[in-house]
């Protein structure tokens, strides 16, 4: 196989960005009508009432919130990925870290849609910002729900941010070689960058502060998510070890949406010489390392529960494996900290279609550990005569194909029309002669 | 004054450039800039940049930004005075949360905007003295002389192992001002 140059990898990329074919947009099309389905459910909840949903008591959180923690846990890898591993110089990181930075932008988006979407009545969210007004009536600070809104505004922001300055190089490259309407709306976008030394001297300044700053916000995040559960008085929910548990169930969650993404795009834009075998397989190894924290911390929580000797504790973990979402939970074992074993196995994780596989099993099963978290916990807490069962309804099912479509829809926009692959990253592997695999 | 002339030449190889850089320091020709499509460590030294200025802005956002998080939430607080469960109005665990929040995120705006004053973007004039190959694979030196000497900055780069040369017409001492160009 050739050695990649800087031309090939040009090249390579800026394919990708030629006019798609008819399946590409009957593609497009059909997520458009994926998120028509869920727009139109939810426009069906603000106009009748929340009611329509599944929730009522004692579950009054429900897909909106599982889904909620699903999207911002996926967001988690591609700070990962594009802060952390950028920390600590890792190569594999450069081919797939505009996909992961572009996943987390568009799962932190639809995050912050379903708190609005389970509020109900949508048009009283202003109740959430510090707004000055006559009854001196301000949000309270105190609340998790509050640090929540300030963490994922924040990380919507700061990725947003990072992510499109980290893009500004690529940008001139189009531009570079665009022509008509597409070379002035790449001029615009890339700001007039040249390259030059003093611009490269600052840039690389600013986006090591970015991604040191990204750092612990990827962190905070997760924490805060988590603690919008652990603050409560429920069984199940009221842990100090939420939070570790909540950052490393995300990344193992955007880890393997990574892989999810990547493989079709990987073949699809044949990008084989760019993202190796190498490459996935060090998310795989990766997705073992999270995957094991994610078994030792559902292991800690039934250790804990026994060990505090607390009946209201220890009835709910009983609960969990046995009761009436027994099945969700055990999907949950299964898919998060045993299947991510095989990947032990070399002869696994260097097999495209296993690790395009496993990582679909993982993603299944995280969405599952959120429901297990926040639905088991609240259907079966203190009193027995309280406990009660949570279905989704049919809107809540059509809202959460809408997510899942608008995810799909933004990011197969995001990479027919913007360079997938960073290709100033990668020229610096292969200027580097850093290891890739390639 | 005499007209002057810039001259670009572009370079296959970082080292190449590099030395064609260290050659015009030692020259009576102006060195004006470097371009390159990655960030090349080699020619920074060359040209002796120094460290940017940046992180002070990032540093000063932080800074604001913790303060504005954590008063913001004391603020409001105090505003409705009541004691709830025995608990302090201005509380400092919770309120220091959305002080961490704020600091990364206003961090984040200071070194945007010091991105954005230190590196002068967006600023499209330079494009118009520039060569798209630059974002490509190759490395470009832009060095001024007097117009009559233009013949001899081309004949330098071609010698250091340029492999495309390209001239521009030179500026007046205020549009270099303007383009923050160094003096070798």
């Amino acid at each position: 196989m050739r050695a990649l140059t800087f031309n090939t990898i040009d090249d390579t990329v800026l394919d990708t960005l030629r006019p798609p074919g008819w399946r590409y947009w009957l593609l497009i099309a059909a997520l458009f009508g994926g998120v028509m389905l869920g727009a139109g459910c939810w426009l069906y909840q603000i106009l009748v009432g929340v009611g329509v949903a599944g929730m009522n008591n004692p579950v009054h959180w429900g897909t909106y919130l599982i889904n909620f923690v699903f999207w911002v846990g996926i967001a988690h890898s591609g700070t990962l990925i594009s802060a952390i591993l950028h920390l600590f110089r890792a190569g594999w990181r450069n081919p797939i870290a505009r996909a992961a930075e572009t996943m987390t932008v568009f799962a932190v988006c639809i995050a912050g849609l379903f708190p609005f979407i389970h509020l109900g009545r949508v048009w009283m969210v202003y109740y959430m910002l510090p707004l000055p007004n006559q009854r001196t009536l301000w949000p309270n600070f105190q609340s998790p729900l509050m640090f929540d809104v300030v963490a994922i505004s924040t990380y919507l922001t700061v990725s947003s941010l990072f992510w499109y300055t980290g893009m500004l190089p690529d940008l001139a490259i189009i531009r570079d070689r665009a022509e008509g309407a597409r070379k002035k709306i790449f001029t615009v976008l890339s700001l007039g960058w040249t390259g030059r030394h003093e611009q490269w001297r600052h840039y690389s300044r600013g986006y090591l502060f970015f991604a040191a700053l990204a750092t612990p916000l990827v962190i905070s995040v997760h924490s805060v998510v988590s603690w919008d559960f652990a603050l409560g008085v429920v069984p199940g929910w009221h842990t100090t070890i939420f939070a570790p548990y909540f950052v490393a169930g995300a990344i193992h969650s955007g880890l393997a949406m990574v892989l999810t993404l990547i493989i079709p795009l990987r073949r699809i834009f044949r990008y084989e010489r760019i993202i190796t075998v190498h490459v996935l397989e060090s998310v795989a190894k990766t997705i073992i390392f999270t995957g094991l924290i994610v078994g030792f911390a559902y292991g800690t929580e039934f250790f804990i529960a026994w060990y505090s000797h607390n009946p209201v504790e220890m009835a709910i973990f009983q609960y969990r494996p046995t009761g009436d979402y027994a099945v969700g939970f055990w999907i949950m074992v299964v898919c998060n900290t045993l299947v991510p074993l095989l990947f032990f196995f070399k002869a696994i994780r260097t097999r495209i279609g296993w690790l395009f596989g496993i990582s679909i099993l993982v993603n299944i099963g995280m969405w599952y550990e959120r429901f297990v978290i926040i639905v088991t916990s609240v259907a079966h807490d203190f009193l027995p005569y309280a406990w009660g069962l949570y279905h989704p309804s049919a809107i809540e099912f059509g809202i959460m194909i809408g997510s899942f479509s608008l995810f799909f829809f933004l990011f197969f926009l995001f990479v027919k029309h913007m360079p997938s692959v960073s290709m100033t990253e990668m020229k610096e592997i292969v200027h580097q002669g850093a290891d890739h695999g390639a | 004054m005499a007209p002057e002339a810039h001259v670009m030449g572009l370079f296959a190889d970082e080292t190449a450039a590099a030395g064609a850089v260290e050659g015009i320091k030692g020259s009576r020709w102006r060195l004006l800039r470097t371009h390159s499509p990655i960030p090349s460590r080699r020619l920074a030294e060359a040209v002796g940049v120094k460290k940017s200025p940046v992180g002070w802005f990032t540093l000063a956002g932080g800074i604001i930004g913790f303060f504005t998080g954590f008063l913001l939430a004391a603020f409001t607080a105090a505003r409705w005075g009541l004691i709830v469960s025995g608990k302090p109005v201005v509380a400092l665990v919770p309120f220091f949360i959305v002080g961490f929040e704020f600091t990364i995120l206003f961090a984040v705006f200071g070194n945007v905007v010091g991105l954005i004053l230190q590196t002068g973007l967006p600023r499209y004039r330079d494009l118009e003295t520039y060569d798209p190959r630059l974002s490509g694979d190759q490395y470009g030196v832009v060095a001024a002389c007097d117009a009559a000497e233009r013949p001899a900055l081309e004949a330098f780069f071609t010698g250091q192992g340029a492999t495309a040369l390209r001239a521009f017409a030179g500026e007046d001492e205020a549009g270099r001002k303007a383009h923050g160009l160094s003096h070798a």
